[in-house]
């Protein structure tokens, strides 16, 4: 159908369409009105995706000089490859209703597949790819750089984009890092005094450019070629590349005295935890290494890596990547933090230092996307609450909204265990996680669940530390045992290929009618990035809180660096990272409106509003006060009821006019009231 | 009754049953004894017909062997040659064992069927006895429209049959009891071994290697049951049982299976990631090392369990899909023991890119309308009917009042023929008035439950059982268009419903006798 969003053009390739897709459209293209930023929350399976395509595509056919690019990302290739076939179902559309033959060329990038050369990016309508394309600088730099100033950038599932953001600002050194590192380090002598002998000019000419500074780097950002790198500050490229490690010789020893200096500091017997300046003070004292020359380590070393043609650069992972570090270490005096561990917690008996340099705040790699494009959009199905997103990301939205979803039948179920029948209350929390009360209460839950669910369940855990204690006390307990007479039992295990037999045998056993049960942990990679659709998945049960391990030092860093730099309380920012899993958790089981499935929160502590109330609000309106704190036998009878329900036949004219409107239907008044309501600004 | 042809396959003396000395004989299609001294058979009974042997255990006085019949009758034989007795038992125990198989797969299908029908449902089994078995009508007429649809539309039953699959829980139902002097007894069936079979080959393997030539069957299941393979918590430390062997290969078949990979990209943790950050960048790439030197024996054992469970029910299901491999397969044993059965190639993921960003419902339909049930109260349906609340209460005096004043007034009463009530009134009325009318609403129900005692009422359900059942045996033979049918008819059908009728008679004098 065409619409008619706020006076611009849309085409939609599609009969009906949902009032919170006509709903999101009307904010997406105010935000792109106000070329500004945008956070987004709407419920999976409401045609998010083909909204924001429809939508986007519609602009920019009216807008050609407004926008010029779409850019995607999104984080699974699941995912991606999805978008492409929304995409190409809309230009099918397009084609048909104008008659017109597609100009549209859109591209999308995966390493596996079809890595693009990047003169076709500039090209694009519409570029899909991962996140990492544009956010980690080590590959932005070569694949995003050049992407128009004009584009609209969407982040998609973008619920966990801090911690990519912070992932790929952060580095790890190992003893093992240092001797390959050392290994390469040798090569490149070799390699240098080699063409020393053969074409020595080759190196003079490179000097020669390294005195000329980086001014071409520097004149394409002033000029706006280029997305700026967050590693390569604005600052050295005005300046050229200091004396000490202009020629190569020099540089290499200069690498060779960085390394010996790691070297040392990993040889520590107790934890060590310093600020960058800190580091930095310490690197002078000790070996005489002054700020400058590191700063400009990342580039010198790619700079050399070019001069003498190294066509493998895989190889040189381990020197690219203490360079890096090195340039990170100088040019950021704070959010960051430097770990020294010699030992792992659990084993202190056995030495393996590790020197993490951890990025703490995500707005560092994100900001130079914000800086540079009209509107980014951040968008998921969870992205509750709305405000700590831009808090955390440092970034003025112009619109935020969380939409519900209208529903002709309530088809998810939320319900909030805190008791078992014996009333022991029911918590993954610390004190009361061996406490064999609550296990087999859990077991006692998993069990019944297991005899009135069709099909597929999916329990999660909050830690695979915790799933393989309790599997290993209900194996004991005769637990599993029973809950084989229903259902086959299958578990994720922390081999991904092992794991990935197991969903596919689940998913076997649940379409050939036996029915199953898997056993996953939340944070995992089944609860980022598995849908079990339909009879996949007809319920959710959630063991516990899904909180980080909080002992680890790292986390702590981070936790203090919010409370003194954004000041978000660290339990704010444990519980809303504990919700937000959660409920990607649970939300993996509704994926439409013609699914249907129950969300089974084993844990007291969600009845309590701060915990309640950091849920999407699409899950949150369906929790009644009833529900708050059920026994295990009250929720399996709430259960049986809706599950009876929802098998009953469900139309399309039984959502005609609630949760599915016609063109017609959408022209009316009292309609576009309501819809104005399903936006929930905040 | 013993032709002179059958071959006679084992022939055991003093075999006593029912206190009377006598001779076993195992004969090629049937078991059979005859008192000492006389040459005819007082039992005789088919393979077909035996459901199961069972022996007596070890250790106790008398030697014995009992057959189940599909029937549920049963025969024991008690072994009294007093320096043979065990070997004896045990000689006939294996050939049976041998031979009952091999007739079990031929046993009457039908039998077996109905059997299960009567086993799952009383009220059928009840009928059965009422009918059948009161001789009312005869077994086949019972069956035949029962079975009916079984026979008729399934012209080759066997090829269209659907394979039985495996419980998951197989394994947890062979509940271990404790024997009274320190030690458990594992109760195991055909069914349980069979499922062992099925879905671990390997054990099968094992067990065809091994028994009976090394070990008896008993020491065979004896061993399994102490073995680190059937205790899933229990890391093998190496200890060289028989098994040790079964659970390397298993390990190999998951590993095979985890190699082959997965058809479905959807499922595929692997490639999920477009780019996942390069070695050293990150900040939770350390995660704890996984290798078993590190890990406690607490740890390793918890990892067996899930390992094994992931394992036993992929084992399972692909067991469940094996079709057409009778389990004397030689040949397909070493190609299914990596679980992978080879119908799981045609396990096609239903989740393809296209259907996945399908929305069915932004769709207009275009498939056939269907007629939709209309439920009134949706509510009711999902819940069964539940008893109505009387809203008004009346107390107890009331209703006392009310009865009086009734009876007095029925004992006066008077017909007036000349202004009785129409017809349609009158109906309305007797509807009003009958139990589940409008007027016989509150408690009517109840009342009669508690009136009438359970026992009765049980009787009575049994006879209106068996005279509905007649009489869908009378209605069926309508039209009447064959000769069988109306000999049907006409012949015992009427001579049936007599007798029903006259038990039915029978019953209720027999009650108001007891009642008065």
């Amino acid at each position: 159908m065409k619409l008619n969003i706020d006076g611009l053009l849309v085409y939609f390739p599609y009969d009906y369409i949902y009032p919170e897709q006509y709903s999101y459209m009307l904010e997406l293209k105010r935000t792109l009105d106000a070329k500004g930023h945008g956070v987004l929350e709407m419920p999976s399976g409401t045609g998010k995706t083909i909204s924001l395509l429809s939508l986007i595509v519609a602009y920019q056919k009216a807008f050609p000089l407004e926008v010029t690019k779409l850019i995607y990302c999104s984080r699974t290739v699941p995912e991606i490859e999805k978008v492409v076939e929304e995409l190409r179902k809309l230009m099918e559309f397009y084609c048909k209703q104008t008659g017109e033959s597609n100009n549209f060329l859109a591209l999308a990038l995966s390493s596996r597949k079809n890595l693009c050369i990047h003169p076709e990016i500039m090209h694009a309508n519409i570029v899909v790819y991962s996140y990492h394309y544009l956010l980690d600088p080590k590959i932005a730099d070569l694949v995003s750089k050049e992407l128009a100033k004009k584009s609209v950038v969407v982040f998609d599932e973008a619920h966990n984009i801090d911690n990519v953001c912070i992932d790929s600002m952060s580095v790890n050194i190992t003893r093992r890092t240092l001797d390959r590192c050392q290994n390469n380090v040798d090569t490149l002598q070799n390699t240098i005094s080699k063409i020393k002998e053969t074409d020595a000019a080759k190196l003079k000419e490179e000097y020669r450019r390294l005195v000329e500074g980086l001014k071409e780097a520097n004149v394409a950002r002033e000029t706006d070629v280029y997305l700026a790198n967050p590693v390569l500050p604005d600052e050295i490229l005005q300046e050229a590349v200091p004396g000490t490690i202009r020629t190569a010789e020099h540089f290499v020893g200069f690498l060779r005295r960085f390394m010996e200096y790691l070297k040392s500091r990993l040889r520590v017997h107790h934890v060590v935890q310093e600020s960058t300046p800190q580091f930095l003070k310490d690197i002078f004292e000790k070996v005489c290494i002054d700020r400058k020359p590191l700063r400009f380590c990342a580039e010198r070393l790619q700079s050399l890596l070019r001069t003498l043609e190294i066509a493998d650069i895989a190889d040189f992972s381990a020197v690219t990547l203490i360079a890096n570090f090195a340039t990170l270490v100088s040019t950021y005096s704070q959010g960051f933090t430097i770990i020294i561990e010699p030992f792992e917690d659990r084993t202190p008996t056995i030495a393996n230092p590790v020197l993490h340099f951890s990025c703490m705040d995500p707005s560092i790699a994100i900001k130079p996307v914000f800086q540079r494009f009209q509107s980014v959009v951040i968008t998921s199905g969870t992205l509750s609450p709305l405000d700590i997103y831009p808090r955390i990301l440092d970034f003025r939205p112009v619109t935020m909204a969380s939409f519900t979803m209208t529903l002709a039948r309530t088809c998810l179920c939320p319900l909030i265990v805190g008791r078992g029948n014996d009333q022991v209350a029911l918590s993954s929390k610390f004190e009361t996680r061996e406490d064999f009360a609550v296990i087999r209460n859990y077991g006692n839950l998993l069990l019944e669940m297991s005899a009135i669910v069709p099909d597929g369940i999916v329990a999660f855990f909050t830690s695979y530390m915790y799933m393989e204690n309790i599997v290993a006390s209900w194996y004991e307990q005769g637990i599993l045992e029973n809950i084989q007479r229903n259902k086959l039992i299958f578990i994720e295990t922390p081999d991904a290929a092992e794991t990935s037999m197991a969903l596919e045998k689940y998913q076997e056993a649940c379409e050939n009618g036996r029915g199953a049960i898997l056993l996953s942990v939340a944070r995992g990679k089944v609860s980022e990035g598995i849908d079990f659709v339909h009879h996949f998945g007809r319920a959710v049960i959630m063991f516990g809180v899904p909180y980080v391990y909080t002992q680890s030092r790292i986390l702590k860093a981070r936790l203090e660096y919010l409370r003194d730099h954004f000041q978000i309380r660290e339990n704010d920012f444990l519980t809303f990272d504990a919700m937000r899993h959660a409920a990607q958790c649970v939300g993996r089981a509704i994926r439409g409106k013609t699914d249907y499935g129950l969300m089974i929160f084993a844990d007291k502590r969600y009845a309590r509003a701060d915990k309640r109330g950091k849920l999407p609000r699409w899950i949150q309106e369906h929790i009644s006060d009833g529900s708050l704190n059920l026994t295990v036998d009250e929720a399996i009878q709430l259960s049986k009821h809706f599950l009876r329900q929802m098998a009953q036949p469900f139309r399309q004219e039984d959502q005609l006019g609630l949760s599915l409107l016609t063109l017609e239907q959408l022209e009316s008044e009292e309609v576009l009231q309501k819809i104005a309501k399903i936006a929930h600004q905040t | 009754m013993a032709s002179l042809s059958e071959e006679v396959l084992l022939v055991v003396k003093k075999v006593r049953q029912r206190k009377q000395d006598g001779t076993l004989y195992l004969m090629a299609e049937r078991i059979a004894w005859g008192p000492e001294g006389k040459d005819r058979f007082t039992v005789s009974h088919l393979y077909a017909d035996i459901r199961c042997q069972k022996i007596s255990p070890d250790g106790k006085a008398k030697i014995q062997l009992q057959l189940i019949l599909h029937t549920g009758e049963s025969t024991t034989f008690h072994f009294s040659n007093e320096s043979s007795a065990l070997k004896d038992r045990d000689a006939a125990k294996e050939l049976l064992q041998q031979l009952l198989p091999k007739f079990k797969k031929k046993a009457n299908k039908e039998l077996e069927e109905k059997n299960r029908m009567l086993q799952e449902d009383p009220v059928l089994f009840q009928l059965y006895k009422d009918l059948v078995v009161s001789q009312v009508i005869s077994a086949d007429e019972f069956w035949a429209n029962r079975l009916g649809d079984m026979n008729n539309s399934d012209p080759t039953p066997y090829n269209n049959k659907q394979d039985v699959g495996i419980s998951g829980a197989f394994l947890a139902d062979i509940r271990p009891q404790t024997d009274g002097c320190n030690g458990l007894r594992y109760n195991l069936t055909a069914d349980i071994i069979e499922s062992i079979f099925r879905t671990y080959p390997a054990v099968k393997q094992k067990y065809g290697e091994n028994v009976p030539h090394n070990l008896t069957e008993k020491e065979f299941w004896t061993r399994f049951f102490q073995s680190h393979y059937f205790h899933r918590d229990r890391i093998n430390t190496g200890t060289q049982d028989i098994f040790s062997e079964c659970a390397k290969q298993d390990e190999k078949g998951l590993k095979s299976m985890v190699v082959q990979g997965v058809k479905n990209p959807l499922v595929d943790l692997l490639s999920l990631e477009d780019k996942t950050l390069d070695e050293g960048y990150g900040v939770s790439t350390t995660t704890p090392s996984t290798s078993n030197a590190n890990r406690t024996v607490k740890e390793s054992s918890n990892a067996a369990i899930i390992k094994r469970f992931n394992h036993h029910s992929a084992m399972v299901l692909a067991a469940g899909s094996r079709k057409g491999e009778t389990p004397t397969d030689q040949a397909s044993e070493t190609s299914s023991t990596d679980g992978n059965s080879r119908d799981s190639d045609f396990f096609q993921p239903p989740v393809r890119l296209q259907e996945a960003i399908e929305y069915e419902d932004l769709q207009r339909e275009n498939r056939l309308k269907t007629v939709a049930l209309n439920l009134k109260k949706s509510d009711r349906y999902a819940h069964g009917p539940v008893p109505l609340q009387s809203q008004h209460y009346t107390t107890s005096q009331d209703i006392i009042n009310s009865v009086n004043h009734i009876r007095h007034e029925m004992v006066n009463y008077k017909p007036n023929l000349t202004q009785v009530l129409s017809s349609t009134a009158a109906s309305s009325a007797i509807t009003a008035l009958s139990p589940g009318g409008v007027l016989m609403m509150t408690g009517t129900q109840q009342a009669i439950n508690q009136m009438i005692p359970t026992e009765v009422q049980g009787e009575l359900k049994h006879l209106y059982a068996a005279a509905g059942e007649l009489l869908r045996h009378f209605w069926s033979c309508f039209p009447v268009n064959s000769p069988f049918l109306e000999e049907k008819l006409t012949g015992h059908l009427e001579e049936m419903l007599q007798t029903a009728y006259s038990k039915f008679h029978v019953w209720q004098t027999r009650r108001m006798l007891r009642k008065t």
